[in-house]
């Protein structure tokens, strides 16, 4: 009796752990995919109600810029002829930038030192598949089954200029002036900037809701930082310093230890993204039922987005000569400005950043409601202006990025352009000029020069005659 | 026969783990899963420490596990006769309490210097000390950022330099930091300098500690902070110190830059 | 439990006043719901924290095996139960979804499953048995122990579906991230139902602890002095203390975060923080309050919770060598003392969670000696255990053999723990996953295993059926196997500086190398789980179709064992005193090759 209860307990043992052994699978990542942005859809009820013309639009932005697996822009045959394809926009312009290109090689050779130094000494099998570069990886592995007869010293290929090169140093060059694909960067935005911006960079990723403020929503083709005035579209550079340098005081962080090149990859991407979502805002709402979705319209409207794009490095806020000295005489002219309110002529800067520059001036407050409830940007955050006293800057702390943030406003937020704003001095009516505006960036650093700075103990509280 | 298969069955599965667990150890470095190496004055003195608790404990680790492995083995044996009948050694107790409290009581005191030298003595006579620091870090949800004084050494001046993710020292010089949190608990870890310290929101908590390498070393928080405390990396450079002090101009000037 | 052999009262006789206890006995025939849901029997209480017990360990392993996916296979689909968890990202773990699953698996398992398993559980089952009385001092207190517990589990199963998920804090719930709803997104509602259930688990227990220790001061039958009381009530008794004196601390630490978080009292809120773009000031929050605070209230009860969590083990797993080694447990007294010892020390050691946390760095040094020394009562317990089984006749039962690798785990959890101690070496390993290591072996490859040895072990006493022996061994080879698998490979991880609560360690690059090992370690983790199999079959089937057994299946002397197999209400049919210890084994001229308590011995030398 004692047996077989042993024995069939046995069996029974086994029976119930076979199937978990026999079965296997492959660990699998979803597929991102495009959605349509429901609030465009919704502000146009001809689209709303219409799933066909729904999924028209849908097909159309997919020719347009792909999908998250493979993602590539449509390029037109005039920008051919003009030497620009908008699917090597990036890896074009950083390669005109020479300070630029180099620290991208720099990058890639710390990044890829185990690699590189694999290759030299010839250890080719020991060569370690880098994180997020699968294309450089797959090319890697084609270049290998093309080593010549000769060994990897053998001349391999001869470059546009004449140079000929060996297997070798062409393996290194790879590694060195990677710069990556959109559909490597693409995967690397799934795997860092997904889960917050969203696969279509509307900011409405899973931990989007509980981040304050949100992440930013790209299809509009608002970004509140660029050094570019007339609301442009950022240059590459803009772009780049936000991922490089993060936006302090958000959730945003400094994604430096990827390299220069995913980093540039990663503009591209999102330049792609809001590419996308614009040309999708401005197709929903200009779709008529009565002409359907074109293809004139839409490459019409493409056109014109990307246009923006191209266009914007000319909005650059430069500056002739080196940055002006702060005098006294300056920033009290600059303190004038700031504290006198636009009916007084004005800068009319303490109506919203108060008279002590902490951020709390009266326009902050939502007309008609009680307590803190402030004013909302154009992504519906609530928005505090800049308390000066803490010492934080969102886009750069440095004079010529106070300039540009006075100069040119903060887009889609009630932060206004001051170049040419109407004050008025000794009676007389003027507008204001690159000069009025340095003394307002004197008198700024001066304001945050004299507080306990971020996250010390006690850092609400200004000390009086520091 | 059964018996004696299953008392051998069980005999070598308690062995496995003083076998294994001494062989992983043996093997942990192949593998690529010991320290990183040092890049700190104080570094070695701590794995010193580490190094002599390790031996303590293997051998501690070896003898009992073997000595049990052994009795149940022997004393698993079909035996109809009794177990030997005893309630204890007292002269045993007594030795197998002093020799452990001995040890113990070594170990304790000889760990003291290691830490008063890491969290309590402060450089006094370097360039840096508690109340001139080469810079302040500061913690946040989820990056790490630091502050390099103004050129009259001022934390709150408009001039102050301050980089995220790359915290820039130099090498062969006792650097003195100060760390704060922006929001909530934070951790400072390096591995190479064998450097801990929690961030604390409402505390400005000094540091210290000397780099002897050159080179970039990883910054990593040790304490959770939130959905992103995975992926809030740092990068340490350093570099020697007049190369420092001429990444120091740099910077300085960069601030006003026109780019 | 069950209903034949009415049982009459045993009236303590000699060694209390008479009338110092009356158990009420009118025989009255109680409902259902009376005798088995709100019974104030012991033992029907003991058996509803088993069932409850094991349910919760279900949860916890599950929670676990979804930390093992991420790690193994990060931001992947996870099968099974990554559509229930996550299902907006099509079961892809999130970021502050990973924070919950450890926080939750934290706090199931040491909150729900093991202080329940061995305090409430064998607790409750074994104290009135071992020392001869007929039920516990306040078996109505006792039974709303139990039922206390239940809106604990509650709270923490809701918090769930809470607004923003589960807590996420971690099972340590350090502020501010856990008391500014803004910082994580458990910290919502969710952090909310962690710290009442919490507080009700809190209550429970002390409730519990209250009558176990009033009872074994109180109602010993007649010869059981403290010093013939098994190891096992020792460590039952202890534990009681420590959650009796650390519990309040606890309950007031929790209470004040509560207050921080639902009237912003500002206890542990610091001035001057920006969090999630919030100024908890501007929103009303108090400020000039210390995370540290909490830290320390925090520590000062889970440093003896932790004792708590092994101290009733050890007392189970001398009992459970002794009888199936036949041999008395070595030096009964020193394991008393050490006992006594651990939990003292465990009073004075708290700091040693907290050598990097901002607190006075002297202050470490005396924690850290204090550490240091309760390292020595632990050595001497198991230098105890190897000396029972020196010339002894072993038994290979299931019970035996996890008794076995509780003391074999134990030599593990408690050596690395010497590291940790050393707060030098502790500046490296700190939130590494040494410490990981080192609490899941004392915790899991040693407590759990003095779980599964005790349900082995007095299983027959508790169903009047015996175990599948066969089932049972085959379940300790495949856990034992596994579960070092899991867990040892960690101490290697923790020195190459892999760090806890990461949802993605591979995002550094210094870490990348490390996932093959995470890889195995996940699959061990699985087939743990998937082995569990064997005991669950083993332990629902034995209960209905097990062999019957008598009293005294296993030969033992102490008193529980005198009891019929299970125990009627009342406990014994007959009249006890006690004349020995209980650990008369194999002595040399008895009759048989062990003396109950109960057996007169004139010969014997009548050890305390």
């Amino acid at each position: 009796m004692t047996l077989r209860r042993h024995r069939s307990a046995a069996l029974l043992a086994a029976a119930a752990l076979s199937p978990i052994l026999a079965c296997k699978f492959e660990p699998r990542t979803p597929e991102l995919h495009y959605s349509l942005n429901a609030k465009a859809i919704a502000s146009n009820p001809d689209l709303a109600g219409d799933p066909g013309a729904q999924a028209q639009l849908e097909g159309a932005l997919e020719m347009l810029v792909g999908t998250p697996r493979n993602p590539r822009f449509l390029t037109l045959p005039e920008w051919l002829a003009d030497g620009f394809d908008p699917n090597f926009w990036g890896e074009d312009h950083v390669k005109a930038d020479e300070a630029a290109w180099k620290a991208l090689v720099e990058s890639n050779q710390k990044a890829f030192h185990q690699q590189l130094a694999a290759i030299r000494d010839g250890r080719f099998e020991a060569l370690v598949r880098p994180r997020f570069a699968d294309d450089l990886w797959e090319r890697w592995q084609s270049l290998r089954a093309e080593m010549p007869a000769g060994g990897p010293d053998a001349e391999f290929l001869t470059t546009d200029d004449g140079q000929k090169v060996s297997w070798r140093e062409e393996a290194l060059y790879r590694f060195e002036n990677y710069y990556p694909s959109l559909a490597s960067s693409a995967a690397l935005y799934h795997n860092q900037c997904f889960h917050c911006h969203g696969a279509e960079g509307g900011g409405d990723g899973s931990t989007s809701r509980f981040l304050e403020p949100r992440p930013r929503d790209y299809r509009p083709g608002k970004f509140k930082f660029t050094a570019l005035k007339g609301k442009a579209r950022p240059r590459h550079e803009d772009v780049f310093r936000i991922l490089a340098e993060g936006v302090y005081t958000t959730a945003m962080p400094s994604f430096r230890r990827f390299t220069d090149s995913q980093l540039h990859g990663l503009v591209d991407y999102v330049r792609m993204l809001s590419i996308r979502g614009e040309t999708e805002i401005l197709l929903a709402s200009f779709y008529d039922p009565a002409e359907g979705l074109h293809f004139d319209n839409v490459r019409e409207n493409y056109v014109d987005v990307v246009g923006r794009w191209r266009g914007a490095p000319e909005q650059l806020i430069t500056l002739v000569g080196p940055i002006p000295q702060p005098t006294p005489e300056r920033v009290a002219h600059g303190r004038a400005l700031f504290t006198t309110p636009g009916e007084k002529g004005g800068a009319n800067c303490v109506s919203c950043h108060g008279t002590s520059g902490r951020g709390d001036g009266p326009s902050v407050w939502e007309p008609g409601k009680v307590g803190i409830e402030y004013t909302k940007d154009d992504w519906g955050n609530p928005i505090q202006p800049r308390d000066f006293t803490r010492g934080v800057f969102r886009f750069g702390r440095r004079p010529i990025d106070l300039y540009r943030r006075i100069y040119a406003g903060i887009n889609g937020t009630p932060m206004p352009e001051h170049i040419g704003m109407t004050i008025t001095e000794n009676g007389a009516q003027r507008a204001m000029t690159e000069d009025d505006i340095w003394d307002l960036v004197f008198f700024v650093r001066e304001l945050s020069s004299q507080s306990p700075l971020v996250a010390s103990a006690g850092g609400a509280e200004r000390q009086e005659g520091h | 026969m059964k018996h004696f298969l299953l008392r051998a069955l069980f005999t070598l599965l308690f062995l496995a783990v003083p076998v294994l667990g001494v062989w992983t150890f043996v093997k942990a470095e192949d593998w690529g899963l010991w320290f990183p190496p040092i890049a700190s004055s104080y570094g070695g003195s701590i794995d010193f420490l580490f190094f002599v608790i390790l031996w303590m404990v293997t051998i501690t680790f070896i003898a009992t596990e073997v000595l049990l492995v052994w009795f149940i083995f022997r004393y698993s044996k079909k035996d109809p006769t009794r177990a030997t009948y005893t309630h204890g050694n007292h002269t045993l107790e007594m030795v197998w309490t002093a020799i452990p409290a001995l040890l113990l009581i070594f170990v304790a005191f000889s760990q003291m210097k290691a830490w008063t030298t890491v969290k309590i003595n402060f450089p006094s006579d370097g360039p840096y000390t508690v109340q001139k620091p080469l810079m302040e870090v500061y913690a946040s949800q989820f990056d790490w950022r630091v502050r390099y004084p103004d050129a009259q050494g001022n934390f709150m001046g408009a001039d102050v330099i301050e980089v995220p993710y790359d915290i820039t020292v130099p090498a062969d010089t006792k650097v003195v930091f100060r760390l704060k949190s922006r929001d909530v608990l934070h951790s400072f870890f390096v591995p190479v300098f064998r450097l801990k310290q929690d961030a604390v929101p409402g505390m400005e908590i000094p540091v210290w500690f000397e780099a002897t390498k050159p080179g970039d070393y990883d910054l990593i928080c040790a304490e959770l902070c939130g959905w992103g405390h995975y992926k809030m990396a740092g990068k340490i450079h350093v570099l020697p110190p007049d190369e420092f002090q001429r990444w120091l101009a740099q910077k300085r000037a960069a601030l006003y830059a026109t780019d | 439990m069950s209903t034949h052999a009415p049982a009459h009262a045993a009236r303590p006789i000699g060694i209390d006043p008479p009338g110092t206890v009356h158990v009420d006995h009118s025989h009255h025939e109680l409902g259902f719901l009376r005798k088995y849901i709100f019974s104030t029997d012991h033992k029907v209480i003991g058996l509803q924290f088993l069932f409850t017990g094991l349910i919760m360990l279900l949860f916890g392993g599950l929670m676990a095996m979804a930390i093992r996916w991420q790690l193994a296979y990060p931001w992947t689909e996870m099968p099974v139960l990554g559509r229930l968890l996550f299902p907006a990202t099509g079961g892809v773990t999130t970021p502050e979804g990973y924070t919950m699953l450890f926080t939750m698996h934290g706090t199931l398992m040491i909150f729900f499953v093991i202080i329940p398993l061995l305090t409430g559980t064998f607790g409750n089952f074994l104290i009135p048995l071992m020392i001869g009385a007929p039920d516990m001092a306040f078996p109505r207190l006792n039974m709303m122990g139990y039922w206390f517990w239940w809106p604990g589990i509650a709270c923490i199963l809701l918090s769930f579906g809470a607004e923003g998920g589960g807590p996420a804090a971690g099972w340590t719930s350090y502020p501010p991230l856990s008391t500014i709803e803004a910082a994580a997104p458990g910290s919502q509602w969710g952090q909310n139902f962690w710290l009442l259930s919490l507080t009700f688990v809190g209550v429970s227990s002390m409730m519990g602890a209250i009558n176990y220790v009033t009872t074994i001061v109180k109602m010993r039958a007649p010869g059981m002095t403290f010093f013939r009381m098994p190891l096992s009530v020792w460590g039952l008794m202890v534990a009681a203390l420590l959650q009796l004196f650390a519990l309040p601390v606890l309950t007031a630490a929790t209470f004040m975060q509560l207050f921080d978080r639902v009237f912003d009292a500002g206890f542990f809120t610091p001035t001057g923080v920006i969090i999630n773009g919030t100024s908890p000031e501007t929103l009303g929050n108090a400020a000039g309050g210390h995370p540290l605070l909490w830290q320390h209230l925090f520590w000062f009860y889970s440093h003896p919770a932790v004792y708590i969590l092994v101290v009733p083990a050890m007392g189970f797993v001398s009992d459970i060598l002794s009888v199936h080694a036949r041999k008395p447990i070595f030096g009964y007294k020193p394991m008393v003392y050490s006992i006594a010892g651990i939990a003292g020390l465990g009073f004075i050691v708290w700091g040693h969670h907290m050598f990097m946390s901002g607190m006075n760095p002297s202050v470490g040094l005396v924690f850290m000696t204090a550490t240091i020394m309760i390292a020595l009562p632990s050595a001497v317990k198991v230098f105890n255990w190897i000396g029972t089984l020196w010339g002894a006749r072993i038994h290979l039962t299931s019970a035996m053999l996890f008794a076995l690798a509780f003391v074999s785990m134990f030599i593990i959890g408690g050596l690395s723990g010497i590291w940790m101690a050393s707060t030098p070496v502790d500046i490296y390993i700190h939130d590494t996953y040494i410490i990981v290591a080192h609490f899941h072996y004392v915790v899991f490859a040693g407590s759990m295993m003095a779980i599964f040895a005790a349900i082995y072990h007095w299983f027959p006493k508790m169903f009047g059926r015996a175990m599948n022996e066969t089932l049972g061994k085959i379940h300790f080879v495949g856990t034992f196997i596994t579960l070092n698998g899991v867990f040892y490979m960690m101490h290697q991880l923790g020195l190459a500086g892999l760090m806890r609560r990461t949802a993605d360690p591979y995002a550094y690059e210094t870490y990348a190398h490390l996932q093959p090992i995470n890889q195995f370690i996940s699959w061990c983790a699985f087939a743990l789980l998937a082995w569990q199999v064997f005991f669950v079959l083993n332990f629902f089937g034995s209960m209905f179709i097990g062999k019957r057994v008598g009293r005294n299946p296993w030969n033992a002397c102490s008193l529980e064992w005198e009891a019929p197999s299970p125990p009627g209400h009342g406990n014994f049919d007959k009249e006890l005193a006690v004349y020995h210890g209980p650990y008369e084994y194999g002595v040399p001229d008895a009759p048989r090759d062990f003396m109950a308590q109960t057996q007169k011995s004139p010969g014997l030398h009548a050890h305390a």
